[in-house]
């Protein structure tokens, strides 16, 4: 197995699911890191492995969890902090605003729940098919199709949401 | 221009019953300039799903990333000490027919050397015998070949020892 050949080229799609987790680029790219470090280390094992990148997203959706899971602890922290000051209410407004937006259908999918953001990005963007999905998330076909449906059907209300104030 | 298939495209994706090439299909329509009015607000859904896909990873993270492996590979290196042990012990087995014929090369050697001995005992004797016949000889050169004989014998017996524990060693591995 070759590093150059078989593992870095799995980058960009564990960049692009990593990204949709943590919403932060440099977390996503050091998550593509450990991941395929760890893939590298794992190297004999991973030759029996039949779905490389099933396994190699498996692997960094984990620790993509973690790292999310981290940050919003430290952002929790930070909150309070703000809350302790007597402008409470400006500082949250505040960080609202300076929230930067990806446009208007990145920032529908970014608000929805992780899972369904996930299967979402794997589907639409990714173009995986329902069992690489399932095998992904450990979680049966049924289970994605349903929270596909909700993320997809959040999705078409903002829509016409839109549509409608617009009119 | 009738779009019946894609607005019937359109209600299986939010039903989530189509393939990956209807899926496919809905994004390349929604790519083109020109999207009909009653559907214009499904095109930038679709134009930003085929988007998305082009965030990529730059030369620079393979660098960085490169860099990584190279330093993990140099501590690799460094903790794989132990099984190049275990590779000498494969060689061992591998000329084990070898070390045998040097451990028959060894014995024919210390048979040579036993036989040397032996002919130098004869001569001892003969020695012994001329104390009789010598009056002058010393009795301290007498005692000097009876050790000389000693020793030889002792030497033989460690050899030949060293020589069996060998093979048996040779053998077990």
């Amino acid at each position: 197995m070759d590093f150059k050949h078989d593992i870095l080229p799995l980058k960009n799609i564990i960049f692009r699911v990593a990204l949709r987790i943590v919403l932060n680029r440099e977390e996503a790219e050091d998550i593509v890191q450990d991941t395929l470090l760890k893939l590298w280390e794992r190297r004999e094992e991973l030759e029996k492995v039949d779905n490389m990148e099933s396994f190699a997203l498996t692997a960094a959706r984990h620790l993509a969890l973690d790292r999310k899971e981290r940050m919003d602890n430290q952002l929790v922290s930070l909150d309070e902090e703000v809350h302790d000051q007597p402008e409470g209410q400006g500082g949250t407004d505040a960080s609202l605003m300076h929230r930067e937006t990806q446009g208007f259908i990145a920032d529908i999918i970014n608000a929805l729940p992780e899972k369904q953001r996930t299967i979402l990005q794997m589907r639409d963007i990714e173009g995986k098919n329902y069992k690489e999905i399932a095998t992904t998330l450990s979680i049966s076909e049924s289970d994605v199709k349903v929270t596909l449906f909700r993320a997809r059907n959040q999705l078409k209300e903002k829509i016409l949401q839109k549509k409608s104030l617009f009119l | 221009m009738d779009y019946k298939y894609i607005e019937q495209l359109l209600e299986n994706y939010f039903a989530c019953t189509t393939t990956l090439q209807e899926e496919q299909i809905l994004r390349s329509f929604f790519s083109q300039e020109d999207v009909p009015g009653h559907l214009v607000q499904y095109a930038e859904l679709f134009q930003y799903a085929t988007a998305a896909k082009e965030d990529t990873l730059g030369e620079d993270f393979d660098q960085r990333m490169m860099a990584r492996i190279e330093a993990t590979e140099e501590k690799a290196t460094m903790t794989e000490e132990k099984p190049k042990a275990r590779i000498v012990k494969m060689t061992t087995r591998h000329f084990a027919p070898f070390f045998k014929a040097a451990a028959v090369v060894a014995m024919a050697l210390t048979i040579g050397r036993a036989a040397e001995h032996a002919i130098g005992e004869q001569e001892a004797e003969e020695k012994n015998n001329m104390v009789a016949v010598d009056p002058y000889i010393k009795t301290s050169d007498v005692q000097q070949a009876i050790r000389v004989k000693d020793v030889s014998q002792a030497e033989t017996k460690a050899t030949n020892d060293s020589i069996i524990s060998r093979t048996t060693k040779d053998e077990i591995q």
